[in-house]
């Protein structure tokens, strides 16, 4: 017998989404690997953020981008589900189509008309070889798309740091920068649950992150003066 | 995995020589790493911080609490402070929670049932505890789904994550500003800081969550946002924060298919229990000095709430409410099978009805206005006649005798450990007061 009448309280979803740079550079000193074992090491961490909220519903998929792009874990997964598949390194480095196929994604439906902030991680280790800022226009086009946090992490020396500014489009926020394997383990560690936590806005707040105004506090300096209390759409 | 520590790693107080030897890594948050440590023979945790919150100003703040000592054993509190040379930073070490306590965010997500009993316990529990830590003029600051946690069976609680509290009105300026969703609005706004009078704001929130599990103010207002981030967030806690069953304002009910815990559960209380929700999340928010509803009239009301819990046929607890019995000659249907609710027999004691359930006892407060919440020793207890089970009676707990009287006029004593039947219009004289048995 039931002890009191409902459910579960009432929660939004949360898409979070790893496009990953899978071009042929990324073998090149186990980058790959690290990217690899960093998300795998990440995953249950990711699950107990995402199970102290209970305002949120966290759902994750993985597109990957070469020569062309692909989504790697389409489904957008419950965390508690999500498992993690190896990634191969080959090819060029075509973000450009990863974006846009990530734009299509944001539309409604298939998103749903309420939700929580999504949040987009892109890892990469090189410069776009197609015309990324079309896939990034696609992208910024769709009310789910800007609203997204994003969130780029930079492997090695070789990345346009410019691109990866543009799809943060945010001028406080830098990618981060992973020159090994700690660093780059350290950031998805970051984005996965202090990011994730902020989207879903359930940890204490302290008092050195309130000069913030980005759509979802995440819990690094900035300033945005652009989006308005009154932007409720 | 824990990043500060490795298991079996001993660590040593430099100024006390406190020893503890890390055993289990038990978690992580925005301020530190906490481990299971064996103290002497005794399991403990540690808490450990990240050096960007080791600050002199945390460290104060560790120092003034283990000087002051738990307000009540319901304080998961810091007993020792720990630095050692060679490791950054410093931590502290406080009492272990027993695995069987569950928290806030499994009663949200339904990963437990407990009864409504066990809810209400919990509830008073917490009362308690706010009150004896406001009355010691310190405030928690933090109030939300993630410190708080209850022993699903008894309601028993156990408050953790201490080390935010802060005397009032001092330290304001560093530390937690809350949890969304639990802040008052005008923290939200940025108008005050922390306080004791923003924590009886989120103490309503927890409580209106544990109750109804839903949030006072995501109503129809909520369900018109798209995308739920900082600013909806803010205009919807802070700049414009309507209850969702504010009596006056209709603008933000409950939208069927979105909200329908709001719906199912609200109708399911009390009127006294709702009316507290009421001026909670109206004049509260309006009045934040003056509106705000303190913790012991929350404490007076759960514990007649819980005195109200009747039981229906089908083993649901339902509320009994004076207000609508008077307004519809009954009860009306239990929530669960919608068959008829029938009332047990009551006792009425002074202005309080307590129902007589198969496992209701009376404490010392119900028949002593003067004595203070204590469910530790019940002076009654009802019980069924041991030859004859369709007689039921109330079982003298207490060390003195009840003179009692019939309807036509008896007089007779129970003493200590005796039984009186639940006869309509008996009257228990218990001291200081007297009971009439009704149906």
């Amino acid at each position: 017998m039931k002890r009191r009448p409902g459910g579960e309280i009432s929660s939004r979803p949360l898409h979070f989404i790893w496009i990953a740079d899978c071009s042929g550079s990324m073998s090149i000193d186990g980058k790959m690997q690290a990217l690899n074992t960093a998300i795998r090491e990440v995953i249950p961490h990711m699950r107990k953020v995402a199970d102290e909220n209970p305002n949120a519903q966290v759902l994750v998929r993985a597109i990957k981008f070469s020569s062309g792009a692909q989504w790697h874990i389409s489904q957008p997964t419950p965390v508690e589900d999500f498992n993690w598949t190896d990634l191969k390194a080959d090819g060029v480095t075509d973000l450009g189509k990863a974006l846009s196929m990530v734009a299509e994604e944001m539309k409604m439906p298939p998103m749903s008309d309420r939700a929580l902030p999504p949040v987009l991680v892109l890892v990469s280790d090189g410069q776009p070889t197609d015309e990324y800022s079309k896939g990034l226009s696609e992208l910024m086009d769709q009310p789910w798309g800007k609203k997204a946090v994003r969130i780029a992490i930079a492997i090695g020396e070789d990345v346009d740091e410019q691109v990866l500014e543009k799809f943060i489009g945010h001028p406080e926020l830098k990618p981060l920068k992973a020159n090994n394997p700690e660093a780059l383990l350290k950031h998805i560690k970051w984005v996965s649950t202090a990011v994730l936590k902020s989207a879903s806005a359930p940890a204490s707040q302290s008092d050195e992150n309130s000069g913030n105004y980005t759509n979802v506090p995440i819990p690094v300096p900035s300033n945005n003066a652009s989006i308005s209390s009154t932007d409720v759409w | 995995m824990g990043d500060i520590f490795k298991i079996g790693q001993v660590i040593q107080d430099d100024s006390s020589k406190i020893q503890c030897k890390v055993e289990e890594f038990l978690g992580d948050g925005g301020q530190g790493e906490v481990y299971k440590v064996k103290l002497g023979d005794t399991d403990y945790a540690l808490k450990w911080y990240f050096p960007h919150a080791a600050t002199p100003q945390q460290k104060e703040i560790l120092e003034q609490l283990i000087q002051t000592g738990r307000p009540t054993k319901k304080f998961l509190w810091p007993i020792h402070l720990i630095e050692q040379q060679g490791i950054n930073g410093f931590g502290y070490i406080m009492e272990l929670r027993p695995q069987n306590y569950k928290s806030i965010v499994d009663l949200m997500k339904r990963r437990i049932e407990p009864s409504f009993r066990a809810v209400i316990t919990a509830s008073i529990e917490l009362t308690n505890s706010f009150l004896a830590l406001h009355t010691r003029g310190m405030c928690y600051r933090d109030i939300s789904f993630g410190n708080m946690f209850f022993e699903p069976i008894t309601g028993d609680v156990l408050i953790c994550d201490n080390d935010n509290v802060a005397v009032d009105q001092q330290s304001a300026n560093i530390g937690v500003l809350g949890t969304p969703r639990f802040m008052a609005p005008e923290v939200v706004l940025g108008k005050a800081k922390p306080s004791t009078q923003t924590d009886l704001y989120s103490l309503s929130v927890l409580l209106f969550y544990m109750f109804i599990m839903h949030h006072p103010l995501e109503g129809e207002k909520e369900a018109a946002i798209k995308c739920l981030d900082l600013p909806a967030m803010n205009k919807l806690y802070g700049e414009d924060p309507i209850f969702i069953f504010d009596p006056t304002n209709h603008s933000n009910r409950p939208i069927p298919g979105y909200h329908d815990n709001a719906i199912d559960f609200w109708p399911i209380y009390n009127q006294d229990i709702r009316d507290l929700f009421i001026r909670s999340f109206t004049k509260g928010i309006e009045d934040s000095e003056n509106g705000r509803v303190r913790e012991s009239e929350w404490r007076s009301s759960l514990v007649k709430l819980r005195d109200s819990i009747v039981y229906c046929s089908c083993g649901a607890e339902n509320f009994y409410d004076i207000e609508k019995i008077k307004q519809q000659g009954s009860l009306g249907e239990c929530w669960a099978c919608t068959k008829p609710i029938i009332l047990p027999p009551r006792i009425r004691i002074n202005n309080q009805i307590i129902m007589l359930n198969h496992d209701t006892k009376l404490y010392p407060h119900h028949i002593d206005d003067e004595k203070m919440y204590d469910f530790s020793y019940p002076i009654a207890e009802i019980t069924q006649h041991p030859s004859n089970p369709s007689v039921w009676g109330l079982k003298n707990l207490s060390n003195e005798k009840w003179v009692c009287k019939t309807t036509d006029g008896t007089i007779f004593d129970v003493d200590p450990s005796k039984n009186v039947s639940l006869v309509v219009g008996t009257k228990i004289n218990f001291g200081n007061s007297e009971g009439e048995i009704r149906i």
